[in-house]
């Protein structure tokens, strides 16, 4: 199985960490990881801008640099649920229809694909899980709190597996933070006013750490949170899957 | 007068030709599973539990009880206007002619109701029960007198067992009227009835 | 004012917002346990969708037999193609029966058409009787919901507005006291009524009847103590079959608010003796609306409001910031059809986060409406010059990994170098509230070539 490492450019200029640690874990799984040079971006914030159109060349671009492999994997909801739901606007040769098949988000390709949830890290700390609602409402990586039927979350199954652990209940288990790509700026006052609130959920409910699956969200309340000199730390979901603390 | 005729006639030409036009090809109207919606429940508790849900109260008793029971609840009542043969109260005679400006002082009614539904509390009153319209919502309290083995699950039934009816007016009543439009607070006793009292019998 | 702007103002009172939105989150709360009490309420939904669907597909014989059932019962039936017909028909009506009082519960067509404006010019006395409409009727202001009208007004301020038009005593906001000085008030309306005016909630074709539901009972002490019952739908109110009620009712109410049905259900078909009915049938944009097909299923509609009560945007940014006689992410998806230009902002209020479509009872799906829009708008509407131009040269880089290299490292370049008041600068509106991400030394490319060649 050889998987294409799809590293989204927000997270290859801001936030290397979360691309190394996506690399190190997946390694640590044993799956055979390529990481394909020349990849700009999915064509998210044009699309969700308005621009669709002028995102072909970005889409494009993404086909040609994965279509080689069995699976694409990326540590960002939203970038995934981007290719597999408005990747539409391409013509749909076997190509682009095999790359919208086989992208994965990180904690989903962990365990449905590689049927894991125990990859043996530590973490001893109170976090407070951010579910991005691409990953959540888009991808279906777990339950949503309007809809009616059995609970489940896949980024969730992780955490639980994760030593010293403790996966802190917030209030709104499942509200959108604000981020919202290019509506974090063109909305400015919501945009901030949601994020802050989400913190408030999770500092009242004890949180040390906020993680989640997609860190433009992440990027989003941090940003809120160094403001504010607020008691909090932020890491993606792959930092903790593959600590050992 | 004739001016407004042609421009209505207009308008619904207009709109069907607009549809017709604009409409998708035809979509096949669903069968609906009934069976989806079955639950093995006490019909009779959860309809009570509804009742209180919705604001109402709720009691099972006899027939013969029904106007001891009325008096007993409501002591006050001077004015009560009854349709229901299953009780000899009423102290204001009405009729189909009744004008229903009349009725404004009207302290308790007392209607049957023809079909209670287990899901919601609701009640299917229609204008054969209570004879005047406006009786079960211009009236000060509201009794509705309901045998017990007409409880039924769930709205889908509901419809079914009330196909065959005379169509002229018919409400769906579940509790006292209700407003939450002031800052959600809920207050009980809005335009209609203030109170309801359902008497299983 | 756009979107952003008028929420920005309506932020300005942090505690409001706050309130605002803890109100309707409770509203959603409810829906949820509601929700969660029926068995099969995703297939119900799923029911709700697509009977609505055939709906649409079938829309022009659904309303011939409607409308020749409701001739056989007595009702006369008219047809508006748009708001000035049905403002005139209604005043028509009126005109006959000498009308000069009209009590009114809630439509949002009528809203829509702008009704009480029309009537009130006419001299003819127009009350909503529905109470949180008739607060902000006497407010002077329009619905900031369509199912809770006056959810914006504080129990303080209700308290305010009373004491100068129907002249109560000061309460400090007491519900319970000023439902009932509003009781009192609009008895006295209600029973010198003309003519009822109400909205419809379902039309049935194969009876001819309606059904309008409401929870105060107005609806029904409106048309039962007049003379005159006239009935405004929008086309798109018809349902094929009474039965369907057994559907659409199930999930109209634990919806909107958690209640498992409306206290009234109200099904009409045939006048009373001695008394006329009237339904209007209104276009006023819709069929253009089925037209779109990316966006024909908006006309799905039940008005529930449960998109605005899930709505993290809508909770935080009022009603009236939509500027739109329906708000919220349903008026946001309805508002670019009726006029782009004028509602452009609206599909843009929004984070795409779904909840709507995962409330919505009859599974619109809103967020990609919203999504659609925006490719539309971006089209068909002149774009800030700014913000289009960045887009634009963005679709270029992005699709030239050697360009895309260069814009990375300057972009990082930026964010290291430059003191931090040129970047939280009066047009950053990132970095207003929020600080940057601190910058890393090298990105993860640089990285995994070193990686590369120390292994
Ligand atoms: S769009 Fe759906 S959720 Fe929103 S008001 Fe209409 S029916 Fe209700």
């Amino acid at each position: 199985m050889k998987v294409g490492l799809f590293i989204p450019c927000y997270i290859n200029q801001l936030y290397p960490q979360v691309g190394i640690a996506t690399l190190e874990l997946l390694e640590k799984l044993g799956v055979d990881v390529y990481y394909p040079q020349g990849q700009t971006c999915c064509g998210q914030p044009l699309g969700n801008s308005g621009y669709e159109d002028d995102s072909k060349g970005a889409c494009q671009v993404f086909v040609e640099n994965f279509k080689a492999y069995d699976y694409i994997v990326g540590p960002s909801g939203s970038c995934i649920y981007h290719v597999k739901h408005h990747f539409d606007i391409l013509e749909q040769t076997p190509e682009v229809k095999r790359v919208r098949n086989n992208a994965y988000e990180l904690c989903e390709f962990i365990v449905k694909i590689l049927g894991k949830t125990d990859i043996g890290a530590s973490f001893p700390y109170k976090v407070g899980l951010h579910k991005s609602c691409h990953g959540l409402r888009g991808l279906k990586l777990g339950s949503c709190s309007e809809v009616m039927g059995e609970h489940f979350s896949t980024e969730e199954d992780l955490l639980n597996e994760v030593k010293g652990l403790q996966l802190m209940p917030l209030n709104r288990k499942d509200e959108c933070c604000g981020f919202g790509g290019t509506f974090s700026v063109f909305e400015e006052a919501i945009s901030v006013k949601m994020g802050k609130d989400r913190i408030k959920d999770h500092l009242d409910s004890d949180v040390q750490v906020i993680t989640g699956a997609d860190h433009s969200c992440l990027m989003h309340l941090e940003g809120l949170i160094n403001r504010n000199k607020q008691p909090l730390k932020v890491m993606h979901i792959a930092e903790i899957l593959n600590s050992s603390l | 007068m004739n001016g407004i005729k042609k421009e209505i006639k207009m308008g619904r030409e207009a709109i069907l030709q607009s549809i017709k036009k604009n409409k998708p090809d035809l979509l096949p109207l669903p069968q609906i599973n009934e069976k989806a919606f079955d639950e093995d429940i006490n019909l009779l508790e959860v309809f009570k539990n509804n009742i209180a849900l919705v604001g109402g109260s709720i009691k099972e008793i006899e027939t013969k009880a029904i106007d001891a029971e009325i008096k007993t609840l409501y002591p006050n009542a001077t004015q009560i206007a009854n349709t229901s043969a299953k009780t000899s109260l009423g102290s204001i005679k009405i009729s189909k002619n009744t004008d229903p400006h009349s009725l404004e002082h009207i302290d308790l009614a007392i209607v049957e109701g023809e079909l209670g539904v287990s899901e919601n509390g609701a009640i299917w009153v229609t204008a054969y029960n209570s004879i005047v319209r406006a009786l079960p919502f211009i009236t000060n309290d509201l009794v509705i007198i309901l045998e017990k083995d007409k409880i039924c699950l769930h709205m889908l039934q509901a419809y079914s067992l009330i196909d065959k009816r005379e169509r002229d007016f018919g409400v769906f009543i579940s509790g006292p009227s209700k407003t939450a439009d002031i800052e959600q607070c809920l207050v009980v006793g809005a335009h209609g009835a203030m109170s309801l009292t359902v008497l299983l019998v | 004012m756009n979107h952003a702007e008028k929420a920005e103002v309506f932020n300005k009172d942090e505690a409001k917002v706050n309130w605002h939105d803890k109100a309707l989150w409770y509203v959603r709360e409810k829906r949820d346990t509601s929700a969660h009490k029926v068995q099969g309420w995703e297939y119900l939904r799923e029911l709700g969708s697509s009977i609505k669907a055939n709906v649409l597909s079938n829309l022009d014989e659904y309303l011939i037999q409607f409308e020749t059932n409701a001739k056989k019962n007595g009702v006369h039936v008219h047809w508006a193609s748009n708001a000035e017909e049905h403002n005139n028909i209604i005043n028509s009506i009126l005109e006959k029966h000498q009308a000069k009082k009209v009590v009114k519960s809630k439509s949002m067509l009528t809203e829509e058409c702008h009704l009480n404006p029309f009537l009130e010019k006419k001299g003819i006395e127009v009350i909503d009787t529905d109470l949180g409409e008739r607060i902000v009727q006497l407010a002077e202001e329009p619905p900031s919901h369509i199912v809770l009208p006056a959810i914006h007004k504080t129990k303080e301020e209700v308290d305010v507005l009373f004491q100068e038009h129907l002249n109560t005593k000061p309460s400090q906001g007491n519900p319970e006291y000023l439902v009932s000085e509003a009781r009192k008030h609009l008895r006295d309306k209600f029973l010198k009524a003309d003519v009822a005016i109400t909205g419809v909630n379902f039309a049935i074709a194969n009876t001819g009847g309606f059904v309008v539901c409401t929870n105060e009972g107005n609806a029904d002490m409106g048309v039962h103590l007049s003379k005159v019952h006239i009935a405004c739908m929008g086309i798109e109110k018809i349902i094929p079959q009474e039965k369907h009620l057994g559907v659409f009712l199930r999930l109209l109410a634990r919806s909107a608010t958690g209640q498992p049905i409306t206290t009234y259900s109200s099904h009409f078909n045939k006048p009373d003796d001695g008394k006329e009915m009237h339904i209007v049938i209104v276009d006023n944009g819709r069929t253009e609306q089925l037209s779109r097909e990316d966006f024909r299923a908006s006309l799905h509609c039940i008005r529930c409001g449960a998109c605005m009560n899930t709505c993290p945007i809508y909770r935080r940014s009022g009603g009236h910031s939509y500027d739109y006689a329906i708000p919220g992410p349903i008026g946001s998806i309805l508002s670019p059809g009726k006029d782009m230009k004028k509602h452009s902002s609206l599909p843009f209020a929004s984070t795409l986060c779904g909840s709507c479509s995962n409330v919505c009872p009859v599974k619109i799906n809103i967020h990609e409406q919203l999504y659609k829009w925006r490719q539309v708008i971006v089209k068909e509407q002149k774009q800030p010059v700014v913000k289009k131009s960045i887009l634009k040269v963005a679709g270029v880089v992005l699709s030239k990994p050697s360009l895309y290299g260069l814009a990375g490292k300057s972009a990082r370049f930026a964010l290291k170098h430059f003191p931090r008041f040129m970047i939280y600068n009066k047009l950053n509106a990132w970095g207003k509230a929020r600080d940057l991400p601190e910058v890393k030394n090298e990105n993860f490319d640089e990285w995994y070539k070193k990686r590369n060649k120390n292994g």
